[in-house]
């Protein structure tokens, strides 16, 4: 089990980065912490020419407070995240969360622009930060532009990243004293990959009530609005919310998803 | 040999080493093919089993995930180098008296990971421990003895500390 | 009965000591030596081709120009003169499988190795397997083990007529009784497929030794004896000309209890190459090629009167065997098992079990820990509680109804299996007292504030371990165990070599026989040396497996150091000028009243100072060769009850154990520290087996699992802080009175927890009866009687 020969370079800048990344003769990857991508390359189910590591890249591994937002490197790993050094606006929940992806080992390496760009549905980052509703720079070539999270995953393992693109950094808004965050994974094994996410933001003062159900084999599904809190949270409910996805005709599927949700409702409703 | 290969410095076990690695070969093929560190064993090579995890720079991580060449410049750590760790050794006396190991495949990555969780959760009762050592895998010992080394080990710091 | 244990005051390091390992240290260090720790100079590296499809005739394998000479195929062996694996039973009607290690012409599971490719790394070799290409002609494949014997079904053997390795019949007397009992109950049961799982998976480096003149083939073998003769078969080379060695082995668990396709090729390719060779089975070969164990359906029925007791059972029971039939234990073995051990501990009148060994487009099943013993005892003991259930009595009142009383021991069972020694309802009181029981109905009663759902089950097993000669000669299989051999040979300095053909992986034999030995000679164990798992070093044996090492070579280890006791106890009394009357051996030393010898003066005086040796000394020396066998051939029977509560969530099907007793008489122990681990070990992959292992395959027999992120073994979180009461009831046929205990904590947890799952599940009045109970078995389940409603 062991990858395919590929070449490797560690640019310093992004601009190196970008540029080695939109060449066209080679097919050309980039790679951060390797913990999605590793296990794929070791079993030949990526076959990438050239890996651009862009983990040397200084300015993608800041955390910084602009006004109320965190803005948060690509290459920020997921056990920083959880160990807290930095002006936390979501009042806990991103070092909660980063605390129950995959194990410590994993989190020291693996990052979260790595997790956005791999956009596993079941992942954690993908179902959280859209319900935090948080944006992805995203820089090329031709600059960057900013995408809601919500406009950023567009299903299994795709995303609105087009080729020789990276994401450069996640925005997060700063929640307010009053907002309430539930998030309840069914997972069969501890930091195993999920198979219904729940995850759940009120936040009176920015006006948010926002559902997502994740892990749905499809892109984060999001209901905004009242509807699911106070009890809306049925099967019946989610079926129609969850239409068009393979989860909605199994019915099994369809409960599991229903019972993650109503679990992570009932923890902001108490 | 690769036509990529990469020459990379980094220090393992405290020793400089320099050398030319295939970009594809993972961190643990480098130790246990190069160095003959054959101490850091492979249980899967997709970042589940955590038979291979090591210290890079002090943490933790997954050898069979990182690639060698992803390492340059670092300071990586196996088992072979935790000979004189306080720490590794405490763990080590606790694994025998608790018959923590039976085959001894999985061991190595335990005593690594089992050393972060003594560290960073000092405060960890078993339930925690059961957690936090939930990336490494044994199909040998039921976990048992692995969580009372671990707890006779935290136990007895937290003792001398106070 | 109950706490009496014979030899070892448990104080010391002799029989019954808790004394930490020997090997401990090299392991705790990284400085253990496996497999893929061996490198030789000029070592290639092997990697295979492996079949992606599950049934075909394969019309071409090009292998490109550049290549050439790098890759070989069955073309190859056979020309050289290699041999296909056979594996055959002696029992009326077994049909004979043809194995080649590379597959000849057709392919039967996916997999299954079609050509090798050499290299100097392993990724390099896979560059080249990726290279060569193979024209598979697919063939219908039989995906499942009942379809498989239906008529008209594709044939995996050609010239079968029929999948049926074998079909056999035990009993028969039951239409009386199935016309007049009283209560009758009729499950339908499975077991899924699974992969046994070693952490280190399997590996082989071959290589000539052109001093000696002989093939070393370094291997991660539970077996190294039976490799080497199945090796010389195939190979069609003496076995004088074959060494085969153990190093440090992961974990075995019965898949390194074969001969393995690939170690065949590996040895070939050494010596047509002239070259160390290295193949390391990787995770995905293991799970995709080696998902081998378990599977097993039943359709069974329980007939007894309105207390619960017992009065027949009825069965046939499918065993899915795979494709081929593997070397030494054949393809019949598991199945052939059921029928003879499905009545467990139970003491019943009337049985008939009809057993099928079904050949699918599958890899060949090889026995894993506990063998057939866990999906019977998860097909018993959910009848039992069938039984319960129907007579409106609790399941543990109804085991004591049936259970083989101790009054009635030793006792031969309905299938005349003798039980040796015990007290089987003691277990059961034990495990409801121990899991307390009451308290659980209590919380049970009041519900949960999380809704979720609280049951307990239990089972009882007991379990042959360390077979005799007959059952075996019976089987007809390439292995029958006869007298089990162990080298004991004082060292010059005083010390002792132990030299024994079992191989130690995991089971700390270093240590375990070393107490042995101790408790003999009165040696410190540090001056005791194991040396195990090699054919080239040590006496020959079937080898590790079926729980028999401790008993049988630990026996044979006691025997011979029992020899040497006399021996030295001889030469001892000469050089005190005592008659040889009135000298003991005791703590390391031959004493003679207030006079006192050591063995070391002893050995010093065997091989350096002969001239001080009486005239008539023993001329075997201080090195003797003994065999051993228990007094009873069929064995030991170790036994426990196992108790479970857990919570099951009906809403998203998912179980937690909320704790776990075992109760277990493995008489006596040798080291309870090690016999803990094994029950602890054995315990979580019965959890495993219970809750989330399964190598599911789709209608083409693609297995649907390839890796740890979707084949689920249990980790820290799931598995609970087992909790092991001990009854030391020696067995009267053993040395110290010691039983196999290896397998069994493997065997009883699927049924323990699912008898607690269905216990929990009754408010809603459904059950659940295959394995793995996943959350979709679980809700399937629910969502049928809601459907139904
Ligand atoms: C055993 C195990 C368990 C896990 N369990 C969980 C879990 O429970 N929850 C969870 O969320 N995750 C889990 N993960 C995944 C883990 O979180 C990874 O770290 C993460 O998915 C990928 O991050 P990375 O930095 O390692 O990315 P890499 O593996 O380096 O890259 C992943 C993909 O993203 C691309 N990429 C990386 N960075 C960028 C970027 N900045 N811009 C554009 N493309 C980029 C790469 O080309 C690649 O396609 C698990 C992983 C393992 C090995
Ligand atoms: S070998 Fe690296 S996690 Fe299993
Ligand atoms: S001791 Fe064998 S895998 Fe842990």
């Amino acid at each position: 089990m062991k990858a395919v020969d590929f070449d490797y370079a560690q640019p310093a800048t992004l601009d190196a980065a970008l540029e080695l990344l939109s060449r066209e003769d080679v097919m050309v990857r980039p790679v951060a912490g390797s913990q999605s991508l590793g296990p794929m390359l070791n079993l030949r189910l990526a076959q990438p020419e050239l890996l651009v590591d862009i983990t040397r890249i200084a300015e993608l591994r800041t955390i910084r407070r602009e006004g109320d937002r965190l803005v948060i490197g690509a290459c920020v790993t997921h056990a920083r995240l959880e160990d807290g050094d930095y002006p936390d606006v979501t009042r806990g929940v991103l070092p909660s969360v980063a605390a129950v992806i995959a194990y410590r080992a994993v989190r020291n390496r693996g990052t979260i622009g790595g997790s956005l760009a791999h956009a596993d549905p079941a992942a954690d980052w993908v179902n959280v930060l859209t319900a935090l509703g948080a944006d992805v720079v995203i820089a090329g070539t031709g600059g960057r532009r900013s995408v809601p999270m919500t406009d950023f995953i567009l299903g299994v393992f795709e995303t609105a990243l087009q080729p020789g693109e990276i994401v450069a950094e996640i925005h997060v808004p700063a929640l307010s004293d009053r907002a309430r965050w539930g998030y309840y994974k069914v997972c069969r094994k501890t930091g195993e990959f999920s198979h219904a996410t729940g995850a759940v933001l009120i936040d009176p003062a920015r006006g948010v009530q926002r559902c997502v159900a994740g892990a749905t084999s499809g892109k984060p599904v999001v209901i905004d609005g009242p509807a699911l809190f106070a009890g809306g949270c049925t099967e019946a409910a989610m079926a129609a919310h969850l239409a068009g996805s393979p989860a909605a005709d199994d019915p099994i599927a369809l409960r599991t998803h229903t019972v993650a949700l109503k679990r992570a409702i009932a923890q902001v409703m108490s | 040999m690769s036509a990529h290969a990469k020459t990379i410095s980094l220090t393992v076990n405290g020793t400089r080493v320099e050398a030319s690695v295939p970009p594809r070969q993972h961190l643990g093929d480098f130790l246990r093919e190069r160095e003959l560190l054959t101490g850091t064993h492979l249980g899967c090579e997709h970042g589940v089993c955590g038979a291979c995890t090591i210290l890079i720079d002090g943490e933790p991580a997954r050898s069979c995930i990182t690639f060698a060449v992803a390492c340059d410049g670092r300071s990586v750590t196996t088992v072979e180098g935790l000979d004189d760790d306080p720490v590794a050794a405490e763990l080590r006396e606790a694994f025998s008296t608790e018959h923590g190991l039976q085959c001894g495949f999985c061991t190595p990555g335990m005593l690594v990971a089992a050393r972060d969780v003594v560290l960073r959760r000092p405060d960890a009762d078993n339930p925690a421990i059961r957690t936090a050592m939930s990336g490494n895998l044994c199909r040998c010992t039921g976990y048992v003895g692995i969580v009372n080394a671990i707890r006779r080990v935290i136990d007895a710091r937290n003792t001398n500390a106070g | 009965m109950g706490e009496v244990s014979t030899a070892g005051s448990g104080a010391g390091s002799g029989v019954g000591a808790r004394v930490r390992r020997k090997e401990d240290d090299r392991l705790l260090r990284g400085r253990g030596r496996f497999v893929g720790d061996i490198a030789l100079v000029g070592m290639k590296e092997l990697a295979f081709v492996r079949s992606p499809v599950a049934h075909a005739t394969i019309t071409g394998i090009e292998i490109p120009e550049e290549h050439r000479g790098a890759v070989f195929t069955w073309a190859d062996l056979a020309a050289g003169g290699v041999k296909p694996i056979r594996a055959v039973s002696g029992l009326p009607g077994f049909k004979v499988s043809e194995q080649p290690a590379l597959a000849d012409g057709k392919v039967r599971f996916v997999g299954e190795p079609v050509a090798v490719c050499v290299a100097a790394t392993r990724a390099e070799a896979e560059d080249i397997a990726a290279s060569v290409f193979v024209d598979y002609a697919e063939l219908p494949v039989n995906s499942d083990m009942l379809e498989a014997v239906t008529p008209g079904a594709p044939k995996v053997h050609d010239h079968w007529p029929d999948n049926v390795f074998l079909e056999t019949n035990v009993g028969g007397n039951i239409a009386e009784i199935a016309a007049t009992a009283p209560v009758k109950v009729s499950r339908t049961i499975r077991t899924a497929r699974q992969c046994m799982v070693p952490l280190e998976g399997k590996g082989v480096v071959a290589h000539w030794d052109r001093h000696v003149e002989q093939l070393v083939l370094t291997t991660s073998t539970q077996m190294p004896h039976i490799v080497r003769a199945g090796l010389s078969e195939c190979l069609d080379l003496d076995q004088g000309l074959i060494r085969v060695v153990a190093p440090d082995v992961g974990g075995g668990f019965g898949w390194k209890g074969l001969l393995q396709p690939e170690e065949i090729v590996a040895a070939w390719i050494a010596m047509r190459l002239d070259r160390p060779v290295r193949w390391t089975e990787d995770r995905r070969e293991h799970l995709v090629a080696a998902a081998n164990a378990r599977e097993h359906h039943y359709e069974i029925t329980a007939y007894a009167d309105a207390r619960g007791r017992l009065l027949g059972i009825e069965a046939d029971a499918w065993v899915d065997a795979g494709a081929y039939s593997v070397y030494p234990f054949s393809a019949c073995l598991e199945a052939a098992q059921v029928g003879s051990i499905l009545p467990g501990p139970y003491d019943f009148a009337h049985y008939r079990c009809r057993t099928f060994s079904v050949c699918t487009n599958k890899p060949p099943i090889v026995p894993y820990r506990g063998v057939a013993r866990t999906g019977v005892c998860f097909a018993m003991e959910q009848m039992i509680d069938a039984v319960a259930d129907a007579v409106g009595r609790e399941p543990w009142q109804v085991r004591l109804e049936n259970l083989v009383p101790p009054e009635k021991m030793p006792f031969d069972n309905v299938t005349r299996k003798h039980f040796d020694s015990g007290d089987y309802p003691e277990s059961v009181r034990r495990a409801v007292a121990a899991i307390e029981l009451e308290g659980w109905r209590a919380r049970q009663k009041a519900g949960e504030p999380d809704g979720r759902l609280i049951g307990v089950g239990f089972a009882t097993y007991c379990e042959q371990s360390a077979h005799g000669t007959a059952v075996y000669h019976g089987w007809g299989i390439p292995m029958v165990p006869g007298h089990e051999q162990a080298q004991a040979r004082i060292t010059p300095d005083g010390g002792l070599e132990l030299r024994v053909g079992v191989q130690s992986h995991g089971q700390s034999m270093e240590t375990t026989f070393a107490q042995v030995a101790h408790e003999v000679l009165g040696i410190p164990l540090e001056k005791i040396k194991l040396v195990h798992g090699d054919t080239g070093l040590t006496p020959y044996s079937t080898g590790t497996w079926g729980s028999r090492s401790m008993v049988m070579a630990g026996g044979a280890v006691a025997t011979a150091c029992r020899t040497l006791a006399e021996r030295l106890r001889k030469i001892g009394a000469h050089l005190m000028q005592a008659g040889p009357d009135g000298a003991v051996l005791e703590g390391g030393s031959v004493k003679a009243g207030a006079a006192a010898v050591t063995i070391r003066e002893i050995a010093h005086t065997w091989y350096r100072a002969p001239q001080l040796l009486p005239a008539d000394v023993d001329r075997g020396g201080l090195e003797v060769t003994a065999g051993y066998k228990p007094g009873s051939d069929h064995g030991t029977f170790s036994y426990a009850t196992h108790a479970v509560a857990v919570a099951v969530d009906p809403e998203i099907g998912q179980v937690e154990i909320l704790d776990y007793v075992v109760v277990e008489d493995a008489g006596t122990m040798v080291n309870p520290m090690v016999v803990d681990g094994q029950i602890y070990g054995g315990v979580a992959q019965g959890v495993g087996t219970a809750l989330y292992e399964r190598m599911p395959y789709d209608a083409e027999g693609q297995p649907l699992a390839s890796t740890f992120a979707d084949y689920l073994i249990p980790g820290f979180t799931e598995v609970p802080h087992v909790r092991i009461i001990h009854m030391l009831t020696p067995s009267p046929y053993t040395e110290f009175g010691v039983k196999g205990i290896g397998e069994g904590g493997a065997i009883a947890p699927p049924a323990a927890i699912c008898n607690a799952i269905n216990d929990a599940l009754k408010p809603l009045g459904v059950i659940v009866t295959n394995a793995p109970m996943t959350p979709e078995v679980i809700l399937s389940a629910i969502a049928g009687k809601r459907g139904a409603a």
